[in-house]
């Protein structure tokens, strides 16, 4: 089926992989394009989902090869919006798409120029945990399937030696001539599936993120529980790579206040918390794990249930209350937390091996340049405005440019990817309207 | 939990007539009781059953008539980490000083002194500074004109405890150990260490380096802030429980550190010799007449001397130095007092209610200014060459670092300039095997205050760097448990 029609999906996250799918699948054409050299965004990060405890690759893996290998699906990675002209039915974009300086059709992802490439900088993909080198996959179920060189690391672009991965390459993929390209595209409409970032907890410093080793965020702890992440799957401490006994989660770090971080609430964390719990007592059940909670937001489906199954049969401990202060012990790098127990009224000092903070969900802060762009208006946060959040939720104030996911505000997945159906669903709309009037 | 006034009529009015003094009591409809500020305060430290602010705020909406008896409200000591850690970021300690006022102006609480003797013997339990800590904690008569009704009431039981307290006769503790403690230090930490190690027995000697004790409770809070009287009464007592000081005993001057655990075989030291050292400018002009850091100014009019300031004063930083620096000066006789600070008020170090009161008193405060060069004539001060600055990204400490705008300078005209920058410690006295922090503070344990020599605790401000007097007085007793314990052979770490 082929339909006469395309759309731009920014983001290759999981709402940007759904949205277009959804219209590739309808026949129409879709120009899919990814900042970062693969498609994935947050969620191939995570080891496993809520409520439902799947393996989080393990379900977006086969969306993501679908886009790949979809007909009607452009896959434009590495690359980013220059300019939008036009109106809907009828955008102008102009796309830069980004030297890998390695020949996207070349290439076999083999994988041997990594393993020779003599540099090695932290993975950003592992939240800088673990390791990668120079010429990369950023994580091993990468699509496209292709590697690519950091040019701020290569020897070759830094010092010029080196060239090993070039003299390896058998299919001679990699080109260090590679230059920027631009391309143009005339597409009827765009989805906006940009995702968010997370607040660095170091502002709220009374944690001591960034200064005691053994506090690590949630995003943190999802590579180090992850089989494919820098310990192999292996929970462990960064100070010591000791398997935690006793572990704190705190909730709502930099969310929820009017005086620090942002007022708004996260909405995921309280569910995420939940799971990434229940993942540390999968790996050890001796484990004691806390949780510091404000208010318990379970509204989803299955979600409350999957709290009481935390509680009841994974033995998860919550605690209602904000602890005032960290302390580390600067020999065995063990944490002290300061807390009041506020349901019970009772000051505590609990002392843990490891705390995991959970941030709060903030804007992007390309966000600003790229609602330049497209001329659509930003909240005062700096999410992506809805111009009817209840009636509308995915238009935004331009006909023809929609947002869906994280991009317009802190969502978990389900409720991404519902969003991300429903941008699709619009800019069909506009499609078809707009070839009505032609026609 | 709801926050509106769940309590009856009166309630509702006392909430709003709260909200008229204090525009934070307002905010705490907001508030999602986190416990944030109960998890951190050093006053729920020292005293678990009788403070917990979240508590006290919830009870707040329920039944005022109830809590203006309790005695929370009088345990607050204003030292403004809750409002640091709070997520909505309120003022608390401001909350606590209105409703102090209101209960005693509209006859909540008829009965002063006997509610003070009540919060004295609750304070006298745990800690040796119970006065000064309610002279601290009250703030009374520190403003002209009095805050009537609110400051007469205090003062006069105030002073009525005061002489109830000279006139108590301590009987000396006695010893059931021959182990000598050493405290370096006669500040807030190391007399509550002191207080509380001699009444456990312990033989201990306090090292002072000035001629009086006392530590910045001496010289650097201003008399007009803490009459030294009751510092006097209060010390007084301390000595008669057994505990020597001995005052112009500088070590590494008049004894050197290691003849402490040497020849003068004392088997524990505590060292609490706070942040006594200004930091400098680092500008062209900072060497000449009339040039004087805000410590030294405190110091010299702590300990009777009259310095001589010139009309037009300036004083530079945001702290709570400043501040006093800055009253300090007017009552010498400043006719016009100018701070200079380099952020914004939302940055500034200081206790916002010390800043409010050198304002009303009459001291401006110009932001986002900074002196680039002091300009001199015949050695003596004669004005400052200033930059204006903006504020950038946040830095470490989670401030937004000011940047200076070149080309917007300009020149103010002065007879005396205050350096009022921060502290902090000297620890040049201390052996090596004393681990020192690159901001020269001590690194200790945080729990057991034990630092990288055995034996040898530290606590207060030189382990903190400047920070207030309760959370001292909290360091010297979590010492003082800690050298129990290691003089008793336990286990120091989690006491």
């Amino acid at each position: 089926m082929k339909e006469s029609g395309s759309v731009l999906v920014i983001g290759g996250g999981v709402a940007g992989i759904q949205a277009a799918l959804d219209l590739a699948d309808r026949g129409f054409r879709v120009y899919l394009v990814e900042e970062t050299p693969s498609i994935g965004g947050r969620m191939a990060q995570l080891d496993k989902t809520f409520p439902t405890l799947d393996c989080s690759i393990c379900i977006l893996a086969p969306k993501m090869i679908e886009c790949y290998r979809h007909p009607n699906i452009t896959l434009l990675t590495y690359s980013e919006v220059e300019k939008v002209r036009g109106s809907a039915g009828n955008f102008t974009v102009e796309i830069t798409r980004k030297p890998r300086f390695v020949d996207e059709a070349k290439c076999t992802g083999c994988g041997t120029c990594s393993q020779k490439c003599p540099i090695i900088v932290p993975n950003e993909f592992d939240m800088l945990l673990g390791d990668r080198k120079a010429i990369y996959m950023p994580l091993p179920q990468a699509v496209p399937r292709v590697t690519t060189i950091d040019k701020d690391s290569c020897l070759y672009f830094t010092r010029s030696v080196c060239k090993i991965c070039q003299k390896l390459c058998q299919a001679e993929a990699v080109d260090f001539d590679q230059k920027p390209e631009k391309i143009n595209l005339n597409v009827s409409a765009i989805i906006v599936a940009t995702g968010f970032s997370l607040l660095n907890p170091s502002v709220i410093n009374e944690y001591g993120y960034g200064r005691y080793k053994n506090v690590i965020t949630s995003l943190e702890l999802e590579r180090l529980a992850n089989a494919s992440g820098p310990t192999g799957g292996h929970v462990t401490r960064p100070s010591d790579g000791k398997i935690p006994d006793k572990v704190a989660f705190i909730q709502c770090v930099g969310s929820r206040g009017l005086g620090r971080g942002v007022s708004y609430c996260s909405s995921a964390c309280c569910m995420y918390a939940t799971k990434e719990a229940i993942l540390i007592k999968e790996h050890k059940p001796k484990s004691e794990v806390f949780i510091f909670y404000l208010d318990l937001r379970a509204s989803g489906k299955g979600f409350q249930e999957f709290i009481n199954r935390a509680k009841e049969n994974w033995g998860v401990l919550y605690i209602r209350g904000r602890p005032g202060e960290i302390i580390e012990d600067p020999t065995t790098k063990d944490l002290i937390i300061f807390c009041e127990h506020t349901v019970r009224g009772e000051v505590r000092r609990l002392e843990v091996d490891m705390v995991v903070l959970c941030p709060a969900f903030i804007p992007r802060e390309s966000n600003n340049k790229l609602s330049e762009k497209l001329r659509v208006k930003l909240d005062e946060y700096g999410f992506f405005k809805a111009e009817d959040a209840s009636l509308v939720p995915v238009d935004s104030n331009i006909p023809g440019i929609f947002t869906c996911g994280c991009c317009q505000g802190p969502k978990d997945i389900p409720e991404s990817v519902a969003q991300a159906s429903g941008a699709a669903a619009r800019a069909v709309e506009v499609i078809t309207l707009t070839a009505r009037r032609e026609g | 939990m709801s926050r509106f006034p769940q309590g009856g009529p009166q309630t509702v009015r006392i909430l709003k007539e709260l909200s008229k003094r204090s525009l934070d009591a307002k905010k705490l409809a907001y508030c999602d009781e986190c416990g944030a500020c109960t998890g951190s305060c050093p006053v729920v430290r020292i005293f678990p059953r009788h403070f917990n602010p979240r508590v006290f705020f919830n009870k707040l909406f329920l039944e005022f008539a109830n809590v203006s008896t309790e005695t929370d409200l009088w345990l607050c000591m204003m030292c403004y980490r809750c409002h640091s850690r709070c997520p909505h970021g309120l003022k608390l300690p401001e909350i606590f000083l209105s409703l102090r006022e209101m209960v005693i102006e509209q006859g909540y609480l008829q009965d002063v002194p006997s509610k003070l003797q009540e919060i004295l013997e609750i304070l006298r339990e745990e800690i040796p500074l119970s006065l000064v800590y309610t002279w601290l904690c009250l703030r009374p008569g520190e403003e002209e004109p009095k805050r009537d009704k609110f400051d007469t009431a205090i003062l006069d039981a105030l002073q009525r405890h005061i002489m109830d307290y000279k006139r108590k006769e301590v009987a000396p503790s006695p010893k059931t150990t021959k182990d000598k403690i050493a405290i370096i230090g006669s500040g807030p930490a190391g007399l509550t260490a002191a207080w509380e190690l001699v009444r456990r027995g312990f033989i201990v000697t306090v090292f002072e380096a000035l001629s009086e004790p006392g530590g910045m409770l001496r010289v650097g809070i201003p008399e007009y802030r803490l009459p030294k009287e009751v510092l006097d009464a209060e010390i007084e007592h301390i000595k008669d429980l057994g505990v020597e000081i001995r005052t112009n005993t500088a070590i590494g001057k008049a004894l050197l550190f290691n003849d402490l655990l040497g020849e003068e075989r004392y088997t524990a030291i505590f060292i609490a010799t706070g942040a006594h050292r200004s930091r400098k400018l680092r500008i062209e002009g900072e060497d000449m007449e009339g040039v004087v850091h805000a410590l030294g100014l405190l110091r010299q009019v702590n300990l009777h001397k009259q310095p001589r300031l010139g009309e037009k004063v300036g004083i530079v930083g945001g702290g709570n130095t400043a501040m006093d620096a800055a009253r300090t000066a007017q009552r010498l006789g400043a006719k016009k007092v100018n701070i200079l600070y380099r952020r914004s008020r939302e940055e500034m170090p200081a206790n916002p209610l010390e800043v409010e009161e050198a304002e009303r008193s009459g001291v401006e405060i110009h932001f986002l200014l900074t002196p680039r060069k002091i300009l001199g004539k015949n050695k003596q001060v004669v004005g400052a060459e200033c930059i204006r600055m903006k504020l950038g990204s946040p830095d470490e400490s989670g401030r937004r670092r000011p940047i200076p705008i070149e080309g917007s300078e300009f020149t103010i005209e002065l007879d005396t300039a205050i350096i009022a920058i921060g502290e902090s410690p000297d620890t040049s006295f201390l052996p090596n095997e004393i681990k020192v922090t690159e901001w020269n503070t001590i690194e200790v344990d945080p729990i057991t205050l034990e630092t990288s020599l055995p034996g040898v605790f530290a606590g207060g401000d030189v382990v903190s760097g400047p920070a207030s007097v309760v959370e001292a007085i909290d360091a010297g007793k979590r010492a003082a448990i800690s050298i129990n314990r290691y003089l008793n052979g336990a286990r120091v770490k989690f006491p």
